[in-house]
């Protein structure tokens, strides 16, 4: 499992809906306030190179330091970011396909509003529990 | 490494730009910023000031087009170690600037500057500008020579031609310096060290590679030197012969350096047209030039040339940074941002992350640049010195915007406007979801709450008491809910720190707390309504109130909707209030020091209030201002005065807040959170002011309380109306509204339209008559067992009282004033009087019935009058008393009758009454011709008083009155209902007979009126009309009808024997005309008249009865003997005709005798049944007449 991951799924309006960090080294509150830097930053590439590809997995589309982001970019346009400090390319995909499901069954919830922050707890272990599975 | 590093950075000569003695440093900006403009010199133009004085070494030069390109440092850049390696980084030039005001001795200033050069030991031209140079400096300059320049004070144009001038001179001048420097080191050669080979021992074998290598060197160096000068090609051919020598010697840092200088020459060579063969080729060699830079890193040594790299990797990416590139840059500047942490020197660091943020910012990767402007805000926050803390201030200020935190000051109108029209749209009807969505874009709070806290860290270091105060602002008022209370207090430390620090009213673009929304704008009380006036209409206050039999009109309702939603009508000079929420969902006690409307049309008058909110709680209060001239005003929000700043709160943002905590978006809702309920939004209306209009203020004279007065009590009360405005009062109109409208029953209109115009601060008191209407039933049920005052409060709550209407307006514009159209009235005004009316049950009316009294009629010679054509009068009514005249012959009955109408009255309330019934009488009415001597129109009975919890019956006598015939048009109602079709019969007459009962009923009860008095002042009229109307109407057939027989009684005197008793008759024709006298025969005749219309036949008796009552004409007893027929006598009787029947009586007795006339009418129509009230066809209708007195004289 990786020591730094920090997951993070951002609305087609740039609103981060759901965060976690998923890593299992001891919680820091700069490091976790850097994580979400890195990633908020990472949405320029992402958003150039999600039109280059068909492919919903972008891999890895930006690091600062020894931190990467992958990027999973849903039809929808949702982004699924993952900082992580590991090079696990198949546990990230894996991973990034079931939460991608986990999404879309949230999606169907009349009660959930698109757009809106993910406040499920359900959702959340469960996306904790692929993390312990492929990261 | 160098901020701003490009390609073409190694064709720049550096010119050090030093201050020399004082200089403003606004002027020194001034003439720094005079100098920037000429960094580009042209060949062509240098030619004058240059003189060949050997032969060139730049070959090549292009003279027409070529130029040299100047970079100026103000205040210069220290000696780097790699100016050998790089001769751009050499300062090459040093121009000083003199302010000749502030440095009066030149001479001085001359020394300075030369000192200043010695820090520039590699500068080859210097040059002093003194600008602003006096006269005598002037003279005594132009003397000096040397390397001072005087600018004599001009305009900037010619100061600018001036310096050209200067710099072309000082451009040539580093011509002719580089023509020599390369002809010396070409023929003598040099030593270039960089630091790099500044090992203190060299082995002998890399002495002689650092021989070999100096050739190459050389050569790059004047391949730099001919850069410099301008001359690319020349560059080139030097870069070519350095390549090849530096890669034959294994020199990979300067072969990286000549490749670099090459591909600059190639650039300059090939300025202006940029081609993707060219740009393939700069990437190309660019990436040689990375790769050896790279390459020369392995030696191992205290220097590292890693700085290099990134410089040549920040210019490649300089030079591709486009948005077609943009993956390749990205990568380019991944990479560099990977070098960072290979740098030893922070500001290294800090240079390589300005410029990918910069390189990133022109890529147009917002989010890219703002991350690295906060990598480099932080490196200036570790050096904690002041100058760092105002840069990382800087810095982040300029990431806001890529966070989403920008202070409202640095938003552009554009974006401001653009939510406005969302809001908009947000306002009117369904709410697009995106267009919620939209509004709340890139909420990162943990990333806002970061940059935020780091912004006011650096601003309190920096010690920017505004900028401190405004991040502090915007950290608290937007994530106070992610905010422990100890940091919300911490906060609100900082924000009154930061106050302190400030001037007074110092003002902010980004509020803090409270948060203020529109709660509502209060409509115009009813007292100072605005009514729209058309010059076209007299009665422009007619449409106003509700027209038409439909209390709901559609229409008139969809109009009046609109009207308050969207325009508020406001007048100049009359204050006016709008109440707004605040809240504060914070922890701490927050003091408002002053709040109040902020209206940006700059027509009104704003007044501030105070307010202190305790934690999570939430306020709603009015705030005030007066309208000052006439136009539109728009309230976009307030001006709050809170943790000492100034601040606008503008209603907008809380609303688009709440839309977006309504759709989950943002964190919370700062009103809810505070308990407030949820409110509907509130749009703000279209808000006019209109020219002052006058204002009427009334005032109920003898106090503004409710007027208590008892069921119908009739009182004046008097109004007060004052014109409490600036113009005068020229139409004014009164009209009633509300419910019982009928208890005004006067008021005086003439007074005050006697008073027009009404001049500001006039006065007019005028009467208003009322009437109590009747408590209702369930009032009078309710109010048995309440007191007083709860009737009272009851009434007030219902709103049963009437409102006086006043209508009123000031002058018609004259048209001069508006000649543009007419329909520019001013509006009027209504103001409504609510009369207060509290009406407490007082007398209350019983029952009212119609008794009927008779007295027995004296048979005389002469009938009473029967003749109902005849006005003569009874002949009894002779007395003087009021009372009797009462007493009269009923001509149908034949009798004297006495008629009342008996009222029954209690007293439920707790105070006396006493009553007045009074009747007024009619001088034509044929009963009272007898008295057109008095005069008296109204009769007043003695007064009765009633206690309390009482009841009393007044006794009020009527003087009688019947209808002549007896036929059916009273019955039609009746026939009617038998369903017999009676109303074939009625006629024209019986209609209007019929009619004039009702209007002789009418006109009785008109004349009775029941006044009453209680205690001092209170005194009124008993409504009973309709309780005397129902009584005689239930009686009227009893009593007030004809009977169809009259019977009448009369004593018969023969002529003869008349003639013969004359002196008889004389005397007694004087005792009495109608004396009997027993033991004698005394003739009579009875008189029956047919009241109807039809021939009637009937069967007649006749009666006599005694004192006791007993019949005295048959039985065994009988004392009166008779001749003719008594009984049984069949008649038939033409209508409205009389007949007689004569008799004669023989009394034996004396004393007091009553005959009795009674018929039994065969064949009875229905009208006679109806006035029987027979309940069968069968029933014989039985008619009796009234009894008749005998008095018989005579002795026994």
């Amino acid at each position: 499992m990786a020591t730094t991951a920090c997951f993070i799924i951002v609305s087609r309006n740039d609103i981060p809906i759901y965060e976690a960090e998923v890593g299992v080294a001891a919680k820091r509150e700069d490091a976790a306030q850097l994580h979400q830097f890195i990633l908020h930053a990472a949405l320029d590439i992402v958003q150039d190179l999600a039109w280059t590809t068909s492919a919903m997995y972008l891999k890895s589309v930006d690091r600062f330091n020894e931190l990467v982001v992958s990027v999973y970019v849903t039809a929808g346009h949702t982004r699924l970011m993952l900082l992580h400090d590991s090079r696990n390319d198949d546990g990230i995909k894996s991973f990034f396909q079931d939460v991608h499901e986990l999404y879309i069954k949230t999606l169907l919830n009349p009660l959930y509003l698109p757009g809106s922050r993910i406040t499920s707890s359900h959702f959340d272990t469960k996306v904790r529990a692929l993390a312990r599975k492929y990261l | 490494m160098e901020p701003e590093v490009s390609i073409e950075g190694s064709a720049m000569i550096q010119v050090a730009v030093v201050p020399i003695g004082t200089v403003p440093s606004n002027l020194l900006r001034d003439y720094y910023s005079m100098l920037i403009p000429l960094h580009t010199i042209p060949l062509s133009a240098i030619s004058s000031f240059y003189t060949e004085h050997q032969k060139s070494p730049f070959a090549v030069q292009p003279w027409d087009s070529g130029s040299l390109r100047f970079k100026f440092v103000l205040g210069g850049a220290p000696p780097s170690p790699w100016e050998d390696f790089q001769s751009n980084r050499k300062t090459l030039a040093v121009v000083g600037v003199v302010h000749c005001p502030s440095s009066p001795d030149l001479d001085t200033a001359v020394d300075v500057f030369s000192n200043a050069c010695k820090s520039f030991p590699s500068s080859l031209v210097d040059r002093c500008f003194a600008f602003c140079p006096n006269d005598s400096q002037l003279e005594d300059g132009s003397k000096k020579g040397g390397n001072l320049r005087l600018f004599p004070p001009a305009d900037r144009p010619t100061l600018e031609f001036h310096l050209n001038t200067m710099m072309q001179e000082i451009a040539a001048s580093l011509l002719m310096e580089f023509e020599k420097w390369v002809l010396q080191a070409e023929s003598s050669g040099t030593i270039l060290k960089t630091p790099l080979d500044s090992q203190a021992s060299l082995s002998s074998e890399e002495v002689i590679k650092a021989k070999k290598r100096r050739l190459g060197r050389a050569q790059k160096t004047i391949g730099d030197y001919c850069l410099l000068a301008g001359s690319p090609v020349d560059a080139n051919a030097h870069y070519s012969t350095a390549l090849e020598l530096s890669r034959l010697t294994g020199d990979y840092f300067w072969y990286a350096g000549a490749m670099e200088g090459s591909v600059c020459a190639l650039l300059i060579d090939r300025m202006g047209q940029k081609d993707s063969a060219l740009e393939e080729e700069v990437r190309y060699r660019y990436n040689i030039v990375i790769m050896n830079y790279k390459k020369s890193q392995d030696n191992v040594q205290r220097v590292s040339p890693l700085t290099f790299e990134l410089e040549a990797t920040l210019k490649l990416a300089r030079f591709l940074c486009r948005r077609e590139l943009a993956k390749e840059v990205v990568e380019l500047l991944t990479t560099a941002a990977d070098g960072a942490k290979s740098l030893i020197d922070a500001s290294d660091r800090l240079i390589l992350y300005i410029e990918i943020a910069r390189l990133y910012g022109s890529l147009g990767y917002h989010r890219k640049a703002a991350f690295f402007s906060r990598q480099v805000a932080q490196l200036y926050l570790q050096q904690e010195n002041r100058l760092a803390a105002i840069s990382a201030m800087q810095v982040l200020a300029m990431t806001t915007k890529a966070y989403h935190v920008q202070s409202r000051s640095s938003l552009s109108d554009h974006s401001l406007h653009r939510n406005g029209i969302v809001s908009n749209n947000a306002d009117s009807g369904k709410t697009n979801h995106q267009s919620a969505v939209s509004l709340f874009e890139s909420q990162w709070s943990t990333l806002q709450m970061v940059v935020l806290r780091e912004i006011l860290l650096s601003a309190v270091r920096a010690g920017d008491p505004l900028t401190a105060w405004s991040a502090a602002a915007r950290l608290l008022r937007s994530y106070y809910p992610l905010i422990t209370p100890a940091g919300q207090n911490g906060l609100a430390n900082a924000l009154s720190n930061s106050a302190d620090r400030l001037p007074l009213g110092t003002r902010c673009a980004d509020p803090a707390l409270p948060f203020v929304r529109l709660h509502s704008f209060p409509l115009h009380p009813t007292q100072i309504d605005i009514i729209k006036r058309s010059s076209a209409r007299e009665d422009w206050w007619a449409g106003a109130a509700p027209s038409g039999p439909f209390i709901y009109t559609p229409f008139s309702k969809g109009e009046s909707n609109n009207i308050k939603k969207h325009e508020l009508i406001w007048i100049v000079g009359e204050p006016v209030e709008v109440l707004v929420e605040l809240a504060n969902p914070c922890g701490f006690d927050l003091r408002v020091d002053s709040i109040y409307l902020s209206v940006h049309s700059g027509n009104f008058d704003a007044f501030p209030v105070s307010v202190s909110l305790l934690p999570n709680s939430s306020k709603v209060i009015t705030l005030s201002g007066i309208p000052t001239s006439v136009g539109p005003v728009s309230i976009p929000g307030c001006i709050v005065h809170c943790f000492g700043v100034i601040t606008e709160h503008l209603f907008k943002e809380v609303d688009n807040l709440l839309l977006g905590a309504s759709q989950g978006l943002v964190l919370s809702d700062p009103f809810r959170c505070c308990g407030s309920p949820k409110l509907k939004n509130v749009s703000v209306p279209n808000i006019s002011v209109v020219p002052p209009l006058p204002l009427l203020v009334s005032h109920v004279v003898g106090g503004d309380g409710a007027i208590i007065l008892y069921e119908g009590e009739i009182r004046d009360v008097w109004i007060r109306l004052a014109n409490a405005g600036t113009v005068p009062i020229e139409q004014a109109h009164i009209s009633l509204s509300g419910k019982n409208q009928d208890s005004v029953i006067s008021y005086s209109s003439e007074t005050l339209k006697s008073c027009l115009p009404l001049r500001p601060g006039a006065e007019v008191t005028f009467p208003v008559t009322l009437r109590a209407w009747q408590v209702g039933l369930v009032d009078a049920d309710a109010g048995a067992g309440k007191t007083v005052s709860g009737n009272y409060m009851r009434h007030s709550k219902d709103g049963i009282s009437p409102s006086l209407l006043f209508h009123y307006a000031g002058p018609m514009k004259t048209s001069e004033d508006t000649p543009t159209n007419g329909s520019t009235v001013p509006p009027g005004r209504r103001l409504v009087v609510p009369l207060q009316i509290c009406v407490l049950q007082g007398l209350s009316f019983v029952k009212a019935q119609l008794l009927s009294m008779e007295f027995p009629a004296h048979v005389g010679e002469s009938l009473p009058k029967l003749d109902v054509n005849n006005k003569s009068t009874g002949e009894h009514v002779d007395s003087e008393t009021k009372m009797d005249r009462l007493v009269k012959i009923d001509p149908f009955r034949g009798s004297w009758g006495l008629r009342f109408l008996e009222l029954e009255l209690s007293n439920p309330t707790d105070v006396v009454f006493e009553i007045n019934v009074s009747v007024k009488l009619e001088k034509s009415s044929n009963e009272n011709n007898h008295f057109t001597d008095q005069g008296a129109t109204e009769y007043v009975y003695p007064k009765t008083r009633i206690d309390r919890d009482c009841s009393a019956r007044v006794l009020v006598p009527l003087e009688h009155f019947k209808l002549p015939v007896l036929d059916d048009s009273f019955f039609i109602k009746d026939t009617q209902l038998d369903g017999n079709g009676g109303g074939r019969n009625a006629s024209f007459s019986e209609k209007n007979t019929k009619a004039e009962l009702n209007a002789c009923i009418k006109n009785l009860i008109s004349r009775i009126k029941v006044r009453w008095h209680s205690g001092r002042n209170s005194s009124g009229e008993l409504n009973i009309k309709e309780a005397i109307q129902a009584a005689l109407q239930t009686s009227v057939m009893d009593v007030l009808l004809p009977d169809p027989l009259t019977f009448g009684f009369r004593l018969v005197r023969d002529d003869s024997e008349s003639k013969k008793t004359e002196p008889d008759k004389e005397s007694e024709s004087a005792v009495s005309k109608g004396s009997v006298i027993a033991h004698e025969m005394t003739p009579m005749e009875v008189l029956v008249r047919n009241n109807t219309k039809d021939m009637l036949k009937m069967s007649l008796n006749i009666t006599c009865r005694d004192v006791a009552g007993e019949n005295c004409v048959d039985g065994t007893k009988a004392t009166v003997l008779w001749t003719g027929v008594l009984s049984d006598i069949a008649m038939e009787i033409p209508p409205l005709q009389q007949i007689k029947h004569s008799f004669c009586l023989h009394f034996l007795v004396p004393g007091e005798y009553t005959l009795l006339a009674a018929a039994v009418i065969d064949d009875a129509n229905d009208i006679l049944r109806a006035r029987a009230k027979t309940t069968s066809a069968a029933e014989p209708i039985f008619c009796r007449g009234p009894p008749y007195h005998v008095r018989v004289l005579g002795t026994a």
